[in-house]
């Protein structure tokens, strides 16, 4: 079938990338091979490669802004200052995790805890996956606290089962739509992939 | 009529000190209910998992202390190389099944007689720290010919501590051989062996309903890594054998069946895997679960443990040669065992005793990063002269 463009990807983990994957059902895109997914260090390194790619294909790279620069901006002139033709290089503030927290509703229902725990304001927060911790550790479910919450001596941020825990309420609970309203870095990285399908489709190249 | 159900009992081994066995020559190690270990080649991790399995061959049916030493070749072949003084080999472990049960703990210490018999030199059971067996006691003074058997093995005597002889036994291996599975004659004689040799058998004898239920969970799983598979199902040939059958969906619209034979090497590896994970609460000891695995499905493998985990409170303990099984970040620095070889033999560390990690792992690096240049053998880059020959 002609026309339908396919968009490749690099992200830092496997919970941003079932992110993007359901970002992508929500705008109907088609998503190609998903790259990285080896931490944001790996990400850095083989940026360069990926922006050489997207001088010939449509691609999307979502960074996490983490505490590493005060806003996006920086991180995007540190990382990126010529982005190529048909890239969409995107930066989560602060962490993904606050586009998840963003569906406010959801994600306290799904954590089983009451909607006023969940911070309205996901892109203020200095530390949005530990916000997600601290708020199943008030959960009012044993086997969400024993997933998503480190055990004492564990010496980890997270607990054995978050990230699967997380991919399970972006597949089936997290509403992109909604999530879009109450995070910009969200709702610029849809514009930003609309521009691109846009620009791509202009360029009259579809396969 | 009232149900006399017996509920199950959980238990994980919470501790484990070993002199001269193998490649240790004394090292203690506290394990928690997931023990991921790493280290070089030869250092001893399939080695430090046959210590579970030892303890298991005491106290099965059929096993017992001659066997158990006998199959590894002897006092001799299982005394660590590097013991010096010392000519005993000592195991001891703690069991534990939560606040509400007791704390058990069994030590053996035994060495060999000039015929190059196994004897036991002491055996130990304390339960809440009250000591209920201690041997030598004064039968096995009058009678020396009891030191060739633990008390562990015996029905008769062992009732007092049946709980942790129950324990032992329900301890489970699994390092499938994917040319086993298909050709099981390979195997023969080895029932219950732990290669996959009477894997299918094993599916078979499980009753019908629970065999259906955990294949349509094992389908599920399945389906998302090997997505052209459509359905499993168990099926015996005219002369009784078990066999798996599996839809392939291609594009004929009925798909086509295939058998275990045809299977690939990692799709009945994965599935060994996840039926075994699923198959009974006993401490399960799983080697080099990655092997012929896609990277990706990997990743999930410590995932997939830590929930299969919270439901069943089973105990797993895994070798691990994997980048991709260590990146995973819920994995708890006090979950990974090193084994360093040294002069002396192997030393154990968790990765929590190391300053640096938690230094590294703050910084972004993974932990796989962190760990996996730890366990690099020395003069490694000498292996590039190979061809030189």
């Amino acid at each position: 079938m002609s026309g339908i463009v396919v968009i490749s990807a690099a992200v830092e983990g496997i919970v941003d990338e079932a992110v993007i994957r359901r970002l992508f059902s929500y705008m109907n895109l088609e998503l190609g091979s998903v790259y990285g997914k080896n931490g944001k260090p790996q990400l850095h390194r083989s940026i360069k490669g990926y922006n050489n790619a997207a001088r010939f294909s449509p691609w999307l790279v979502l960074v996490d802004l983490d505490q590493d620069f005060d806003c996006a901006p920086l991180l995007r002139e540190e990382w990126l200052p010529e982005p190529g033709s048909y890239m969409c290089f995107r930066v989560a503030v602060r962490e993904v995790e606050a586009w998840l927290l963003a569906d406010y509703e959801r994600i306290a229902s799904f954590l089983r805890l009451s909607r006023t725990k969940v911070p309205t304001d996901p892109e203020t927060l200095s530390d949005p996956k530990n916000t997600i911790v601290n708020l199943a550790r008030q959960s009012r479910r044993r086997d969400i606290r024993e997933d998503m919450v480190p055990r004492p001596g564990s010496g980890r941020a997270i607990g054995p089962a978050y990230s699967s825990r997380l991919i399970e309420f972006v597949t089936s609970y997290w509403r992109p739509h909604v999530a879009r309203r109450h995070s910009d870095s969200l709702n610029r990285t849809i514009s930003c992939l609309e521009n691109l399908m846009r620009r791509w489709k202009a360029r009259g190249n579809c396969q | 009529m009232t149900k006399n159900k017996k509920k199950k009992i959980v238990a994980k081994f919470v501790k484990i000190s070993l002199e001269n066995w193998k490649n240790f020559a004394q090292v203690e190690i506290p394990l928690q209910r997931r023990v991921f270990l790493v280290g070089p080649n030869a250092s001893g991790k399939s080695n430090f998992l046959d210590t579970f399995r030892f303890l298991r061959d005491l106290s099965s049916p059929g096993g017992g202390f001659q066997e158990a030493v006998n199959k590894r070749g002897g006092v001799s072949a299982i005394r660590c190389l590097a013991a010096r003084r010392n000519p005993d080999i000592a195991i001891s472990v703690v069991i534990g099944a939560g606040k509400d049960r007791p704390l058990w703990e069994y030590q053996l210490r035994f060495h060999q007689d000039s015929q190059r018999r196994p004897l036991v030199r002491k055996e130990k059971v304390v339960c809440n720290g009250k000591t209920i067996l201690e041997r030598p006691d004064k039968y096995d003074q009058q009678d020396a010919e009891r030191l060739t058997q633990t008390y562990l093995e015996q029905v008769n005597v062992n009732r007092p501590f049946r709980e942790l002889v129950e324990v032992f036994q329900s301890v489970q291996y699994l390092h499938i051989v994917p040319q086993l599975v298909r050709e099981p004659d390979r195997s023969i004689g080895r029932t219950s062996g732990p290669f996959g040799g009477d894997f299918l058998e094993q599916i078979a004898k499980t009753p019908e309903k629970t065999r259906n239920a955990r294949l349509r969970k094992i389908q599920e799983a399945l389906c998302v890594a090997v997505p052209q598979l459509g359905e499993i199902k168990l099926w015996r040939d005219e002369r009784g054998t078990p066999h798996l059958h599996g839809k392939y969906q291609h594009w004929r619209p009925k798909g086509a069946w295939q058998t275990e034979k045809e299977f690939s090497d990692g799709t009945l590896r994965l599935l060994g895997l996840l039926w075994v994970i699923l198959a009974g609460t006993g401490p399960l000891l799983l080697e080099e679960p990655e092997l012929s695995l896609h990277p990706e499905i990997v990743r999930f493998l410590p995932q997939i443990f830590a929930r299969i985990q919270r439901r069943s409170k089973r105990q797993i303990i895994v070798s691990t040669h994997s980048p991709d099984l260590l990146r995973d970040e819920g994995i708890g620095l006090d979950e990974v065992l090193l084994l360093e070889p040294t002069s002396e033999g192997t030393d154990v560390k968790t990765a929590s005793s190391f300053n640096e990690i938690p230094a590294l792992l703050e910084g972004g690096v993974s932990l796989a990063d962190a760990i996996i240049p730890k366990t690099r053998p020395e003069k490694l880059e000498q292996l590039t002269l190979f061809g030189d020959f």
